[in-house]
């Protein structure tokens, strides 16, 4: 059935059309990745035109392509300028920018394409050869479900918060604060929105993403002085033994795959917490020489091949069950209903070679990402070789057109403008910004499961004991707090006092 | 040469100061306020945008702008200038509904309408399987012996199809809890899954997989609807009497432009769109979504949409109903 499908849809996917708009796919969701603010989703939306005139498995090639490409494109910005050029890349810079500072861009940007195109490559295995099960599995993930592994996500800030566990947590509760801003989806009353009818749905999480970031580090780049100087930078290609080198790490590469897989398969999960979660799990389980957070290779191993397996685990739900993983697949399915195919059980009976085809695509997506982003390295790193006085100006102004672009609002960039002050003041006070990502991000997931799963349950909170799945996930939440209380005691005995948790000097 | 200059400069000058009065509608991008997030709706508009934008001779890019049960995107359209760029993706939830609820403070008569866009119609639908109930009247039995015990999804809450379930629900008699979803498609996953006992499925669900699906009730009287969903039972067939008729029961969008916009430059758009929802292509790949092409034109704009936001107005107090029978059983 499955070499069936494969077999059948390859005379779909192999023609020059196919093949070409799903390079061209890959290369602009690369460009659309890298440029703050926008993203693989506004690349999709602002091709799906197109598409729709194509033949169905080009257009799906088209279309995927440019979901690859902008999910792994975002950590060109976040490794060379500390800029996540989407959210999806907002831990990639965690290690790939100091690795970049090490005079290393191109074996860090060469390990980020690497483990994305090898990721995505897991991601296709899973969706080849587990959708159908792999569906059945995740459509019995319910609301209580999805609140345990909130929380489990909320968790992973002890993790990654370096230097201070309570600045980590307060700027996750800051980011928490902020996800209640909007409509209530429950009694439909607004909060927090101050008559403004442009804070209705909260504040854009792309707009706040650059504004804590772009804003921020282009304010402190100005700071740092040398605005004229040309800086001297080999740019080294790092050709194919990028690959080597991914694969050296090839426990995190396949651990991480899994958790995006995973997290991909979930509807309405996505890469952002999967790239976090096996960043923390990363960390977690390496040695201390490694030296997460200075630039260790594994940290960009685990965010890219995450995120970007995610990508294959999002098709798996939108193909096999016709519910969208994420945004970015929902109008992946408009897409394929407009094209006149319905995705769902009947589409993997009745058109295998669409289903075949379109595997096929994701996985040349990703063997094209490889070849195409380890040959235009160099061209990237190129910018670090700018002066920072045509630089900034540059970075501000792509900002900001792709901040306005996400809904053509002028709000949208005061948010932006408003948000990089609020990162200025956070990175002068030495509070991470990431936690303020993962808290607007889960916000939402953790309130609305809970709130709904309290108005399923006809028993209060036993609800979350009462399924197995849940009861299990909120054990493993108890194992890991107490790990991290536990932790954290232990590092301050050994060194003798508490600043290893507070922070304080 | 400074002469020359001047002359050149004050060429330009009129050029371009006279070139407003001269100039065509449209010289640049007209905007589509679409107001729901990224999905099959927003697929579909953009089929529509996409052909109108070639009809017009400029893009015309669909802009999503969700939030408030899309009275978001009505006031940010709002404030743009009334020059024919911005065009309403006219929902009937923030077109009509949600001022009905009073979350709004206009009617469907503060705007000028274009053309019809597309319709929706959908059902209540449970999963296969389902041993406690046969039909819906079955459904309805089970719920009356049962108050507050069953749990249904309409998508998001206090939206259209929210109110015509309340109503049929008020009708029998059942109070039933309503659980509000982020998107429909977590609502049906949440229902396969057995979380939830019924839920609203609209056509294109149903077409992706109707396998899955025991469709209970198609929630609108018109045949096209019924067929959809392969003849099953409709209102018309349990004589149930909402006090709907025609669009009412039905998700649509009626594209619009603010009311004081130039009538020579709505006619522009409403010419473009016309011919762009006559085109095969067009009317094609939006039934292939499941969604209903609709042909009429702004003329009778105020003969389709005032009954519906009549009997919508006549139904308000079918979610105030729910709500206050189900804090009677807590």
């Amino acid at each position: 059935m499955l070499v069936d499908s494969l077999i059948s849809g390859f005379g779909l996917f192999m023609t020059p059309l196919a093949l070409g708009l799903t390079l061209l796919g890959v290369l602009f969701g690369l460009l659309v990745g890298a440029l703050p603010g926008l993203g693989p989703l506004m690349g999709i939306i602002l091709l799906l035109p197109v598409a729709i005139g194509l033949p169905p498995v080009a257009a799906m090639g088209f279309l995927i392509a440019i979901f690859v490409g902008g999910s792994c494109g975002g950590s060109i910005s976040a490794i060379l300028l500390r800029i996540p050029g989407t959210p999806l890349a907002a831990a990639t810079l965690f290690d790939g920018y100091p690795m970049a500072q090490k005079g290393r861009a191109s074996d860090a940007i060469g390990i980020a394409i690497s483990s994305s195109a090898l990721g995505g490559l897991f991601g296709g295995l899973v969706l080849i050869f587990a959708a159908p099960a792999l569906a059945r599995v995740a459509s019995n993930f319910a609301p209580p479900e999805y609140t345990a592994l909130a929380i489990t996500g909320l968790i992973a800030i002890a993790v990654i918060s370096d230097g201070s566990l309570i600045k980590g947590l307060i700027s996750g509760g800051f980011g928490l604060l902020l996800a209640t801003i909007g409509t209530d989806e429950f009694s439909t009353g607004y909060r927090f929105t101050f008559g403004s009818h442009h804070m209705l749905n909260g504040f854009h999480i792309v707009a706040v993403v650059v504004g804590l970031f772009a804003i921020s580090e282009m304010a402190y780049q100005c700071m740092s002085g040398d605005l004229l100087a040309k800086p001297k930078i080999t740019v080294a290609r790092p050709g194919f033994r990028s690959v080597l080198t991914t694969l050296r790490h090839w426990k995190n590469l396949l651990r991480s795959s899994v958790i995006g897989g995973f997290f991909g398969a979930l509807p309405g999960a996505g890469g952002v917490i999967s790239s976090f979660t096996a960043y923390a799990v990363a960390k977690a389980m390496a040695k201390p020489e490694e030296k997460y957070g200075e630039g260790a290779e594994g940290g960009v191993v685990a965010t890219e091949s995450s995120n970007n397996a995610t990508v294959g685990g999002t098709l798996v739900p939108s193909l096999a069950l016709g519910i969208p993983g994420d945004a970015s697949s929902a109008v992946l399915i408009g897409a394929l209903l407009i094209l006149g195919y319905f995705p769902g059980p009947t589409l993997f009976e009745q058109q295998p070679e669409i289903v075949g085809g379109i595997f096929l695509v994701y996985l040349a997506s990703n063997v094209f990402l490889l070849i195409a982003g380890i040959l235009a390295t160099p061209l990237f790193v190129y910018v670090l070789r700018v002066p920072k006085v045509f630089l900034i100006p540059t970075v501000l102004l792509l900002c900001s057109i792709g901040t306005y672009a996400l809904q053509a609002s002028v709000f949208d960039l005061f948010v932006m403008l408003g948000f990089g002050l609020v990162g200025i003041l956070l990175r002068a006070a030495s509070y991470p910004l990431a936690p303020v990502v993962i808290g607007i991000i889960l916000g939402p997931l953790l309130e609305n499961n809970l709130r709904r799963s309290l108005l399923i349950s006809q028993d209060g909170y036993w609800i979350f004991l009462d399924r197995p799945v849940s009861a299990l996930l909120l054990g493993i939440n108890v194992l890991l707090i107490a790990g991290a209380i536990w932790f954290a005691i232990r590092q301050g005995r050994k060194t003798g006092d508490v600043s290893e948790v507070t922070g304080q000097s | 040469m400074l002469k020359k200059l001047l002359v050149a400069g004050a060429l330009a000058a009129m050029t371009l100061g006279a070139s407003p009065v001269h100039a065509e509608f449209p010289e640049r991008t007209v905007e589509n306020i679409f107001p729901w997030s990224a999905g099959t709706a927003l697929s579909v508009s953009q089929v529509i945008a996409k052909a109108m934008g070639e009809e017009l001779g400029v893009s015309v890019p669909v802009i999503s702008t969700p939030g408030a049960a899309g009275t978001k995107a009505f006031i940010t359209a709002m404030n743009r200038p009334a020059d024919g760029y911005t065009i309403f993706d006219g929902y009937v939830a923030p077109l009509v509904l949600q001022p009905v609820l009073g979350n709004a403070d206009w009617t469907y008569k503060d705007f000028k309408p274009l053309h019809s866009a597309v319709s929706n119609a959908f059902s209540i639908g449970g999963r296969k399987g389902e041993t406690r109930w046969t039909d819906f009247e079955g459904l309805m039995a089970y719920g009356k012996a049962n108050p507050g015990k069953l749990r249904y999804s309409s998508g998001s809450r206090n939206n259209l199809p929210h109110m015509v379930i309340a109503k049929v629900l008020q009708s029998y008699g059942v109070v039933a809890q309503n659980i509000p979803y982020k998107t429909d498609g977590d609502a049906r996953k949440d229902l396969k899954a057995g979380v939830l006992d019924f839920s609203f499925v609209n056509v294109g669900a149903y077409l992706q997989d109707k396998e899955g699906f025991e469709i209970l009730l198609v929630l609108s009287e018109l045949p096209g609807a019924k067929a959809s969903y392969d003849g099953a039972p409709s209102i018309t067939d349990m004589n149930i009497d909402l006090g709907l008729s025609g669009l009412a029961p039905m998700g649509w969008t009626w594209w619009l432009v603010h009311k004081d916009t130039p009538d020579d430059v709505a006619d522009v758009l409403r010419a473009a769109m016309k011919r762009a929802m006559n085109r095969d292509d067009v009317k094609e790949q939006i039934s292939r979504v499941g969604f209903v092409p609709l042909d009429w034109d702004h003329t009778q704009y105020d003969e389709i949409v005032g009954p519906v936001a009549g009997q919508l107005g006549a139904m308000s107090n079918a979610l105030a109903w729910e709500e206050e029978e189900l804090k009677k059983l807590r």
